[in-house]
């Protein structure tokens, strides 16, 4: 059978957590933002996964089980206070919605 | 699971079980005040059930939490500042339109998550407790869902706390893959095994550090803090500011005890730039606020600054330093943000510094507390906060970490203006402005017990650093 290299595995997941940050710091809407969010949370989940494996230890896939069902919580309360946002404000831009600063 | 080990657990099962019977009585009977009482009477039984686990210890279960006098004591701190939270929210959220009872479920599930980090003995408990924690902040943030500021900082906290999550997760993923292990003591064999450390596990404890310093709210990871403690509710704000971090501290101190962090060449200098830069960000922010609440998120600032320099000593000695501090810095401010949920009226927050204007010939007790809490945050004599910076001086000179020292002196000064002025203002006459709402016998009580708790602290504090002294042995 062929196995993938911990190596590679490391660096897939790597670059798909720094796109979720990337994505997190470019986009605006706070929906993306939380998809980007999700993808980091997932990128470490794969990295649990490899790393698993490649100790020969049920204990990633263990872990992976359980950040799926916190991001699921997590997401869950994200989206409705994104859904309290919209009614409120009739954007998800957060630029728009940002009041909150130094002196006001 | 054997017995021993069900017992030890009492007093998370008690705050495990409390929201469950919460949820139930909400569905038979809506009623505020019983729930309120129901949620003090669980409180305090999980605080009493403390005593009683204690001569079962130290126990652990599997490798995943860990029963000693050090995680006992923590729970107390946790369940304590909590009391003390509950106590101020029962007049804030009283006027409230619409359901108000859930409020307390889900503080009971923050106060959970808040526990399992003080008993954490394993990522995975790490992980959960940290989770858990977060996603009940964000409900109670945004627990007014029809108001501007509380929407948005819930939305706020949600995107950088859900980040740091990731970031602490990743982190304990490349360390699992560094080492093959996730429990606090393997890791710490594994690395004491270990020559020299590979890149993978330094970019763990890199990312690991990241999302701590996120909770802990240490610069450069602070932006979120002010916006957050402006729009959360008074005393949501009061219990970030103290049972959250609480917690983390927690874990913080236990896991890089564990492993031997402090005693790192390379986690020292890290430690030290982010205790300076935090100490300078955050009272050089709070200078020009005219916003309480602000104010006393850059403070927070500052002062877990002044909490994590202590650690570096690396020993039982600035562990206590640092507990001490934590206690005194917690019952202070509990009191700060009580005042401004006890003054807060149904359709506006007594935040603004103006509002506070002449408070003292109006409301003397109220102002009484309010001076004494930030006389105590400044560090003057007769309070708690001046033992506890003499405790944490102290012991930097005996280590002859001097310049830290040196920039929490610094820091002291600065952070006495902005203090000071404050109090210059409740003292100030002036014309009547707003109306002030009347205090209840429970907001009373509760001023009472932390305005005692404040001057124990300052005038005989003995007692407790003896306590301190015994439990805390890492």
């Amino acid at each position: 059978m062929l196995t993938v290299p911990l190596k590679i595995l490391l660096l897939f997941a790597g670059t798909l957590f720094l796109l979720g940050l990337a994505g997190l710091l470019v986009r605006r809407n706070i929906i993306f933002m939380l998809m980007s969010i999700e993808i980091m949370l997932n990128s470490a989940g794969l990295v649990f996964i490899a790393a698993g494996r490649h100790w020969g230890q049920p204990d990633g896939q263990v872990m992976f089980i359980f950040i799926l069902a916190v991001a699921a919580v997590e997401v869950s309360i994200g989206l409705a206070l994104i859904l309290q946002v919209y009614h409120h404000y009739k954007t998800l831009d957060v630029d728009a919605i940002s009041k909150l600063r130094d002196h006001n | 699971m054997t017995e021993t080990d069900f017992l030890s657990l009492t007093p998370l099962l008690i705050i495990t079980i409390a929201p469950v019977v919460i949820m139930l009585i909400i569905s038979i009977y809506r009623k505020y005040e019983i729930i309120f009482g129901f949620s003090l009477v669980s409180l305090l039984t999980a605080f009493v059930s403390l005593f009683i686990v204690q001569p079962l210890l130290p126990h652990r279960i599997d490798h995943l939490m860990v029963f000693d006098l050090y995680s006992l004591f923590f729970l107390g701190i946790i369940f304590f500042s909590a009391f003390l939270i509950m106590l101020l929210s029962h007049d804030y959220f009283k006027h409230l339109e619409g359901f108000r009872e859930e409020y307390f479920i889900i503080l009971f599930t923050a106060t959970l998550g808040a526990s399992l980090l003080a008993v954490a003995n394993h990522f995975i408990i790490f992980f959960l407790g940290f989770e858990l924690l977060s996603i009940s902040l964000y409900i109670l943030i945004a627990f007014q869902k029809k108001k501007d500021y509380p929407l948005e900082a819930g939305i706020k906290y949600l995107i950088l706390a859900s980040v740091s999550s990731a970031f602490l997760l990743f982190g304990m993923a490349l360390i699992y893959t560094a080492l093959g292990t996730m429990g606090f003591q393997g890791i710490a064999d594994a690395i004491s095994k270990m020559g020299v450390a590979s890149p993978i596990l330094v970019i763990g404890f890199g990312m690991m550090m990241v999302g701590i310093g996120f909770k802990l709210a240490l610069a450069p990871f602070h932006m979120w803090t002010s916006d957050v403690y402006q729009g959360a509710p008074a005393p949501v704000s009061g219990y970030i500011a103290t049972v959250s971090k609480g917690g983390v501290m927690a874990v913080f101190i236990r896991f890089f005890f564990d492993i031997k962090g402090f005693s790192n060449q390379d986690f020292f200098i890290v430690i030290s730039a982010i205790a300076i830069f935090s100490m300078f960000v955050g009272n050089l922010l709070a200078i020009r606020q005219q916003n309480l609440k602000r104010l006393l998120g850059y403070s927070s600032i500052a002062n877990m600054g002044y909490l994590i320099i202590i650690l570096l000593i690396g020993n039982n000695d600035g562990a206590r330093a640092a507990i001490f501090y934590m206690l005194s810095y917690f019952v202070t401010v509990i009191g700060a943000f009580g005042v401004i949920s006890l003054l807060s009226t149904k359709n506006r927050e007594a935040e603004k510094i103006e509002d506070f204007k002449g408070l003292f010939w109006k409301r003397p007790w109220i102002a009484i507390v309010l001076t004494l809490s930030l006389l105590s945050l400044a560090g003057i004599p007769l309070t708690a906060g001046f033992i506890a910076k003499f405790y944490v001086i102290f012991e930097g000179v005996k280590s002859g970490l001097m310049l830290l020292v040196f920039s929490m002196i610094i820091n002291s000064v600065i952070g006495l203006y902005y203090y000071i002025r404050v109090i210059a203002v409740m003292f100030s006459t002036g014309e009547e402005t707003t109306k002030l709402p009347s205090l209840s016998i429970i907001g009373n009580v509760a001023l009472t017990m932390i305005s005692i708790s404040i001057l124990i602290l300052g005038v005989y504090p003995g007692w407790l650093i003896d306590m301190i002294m015994k439990l805390v042995a890492l």
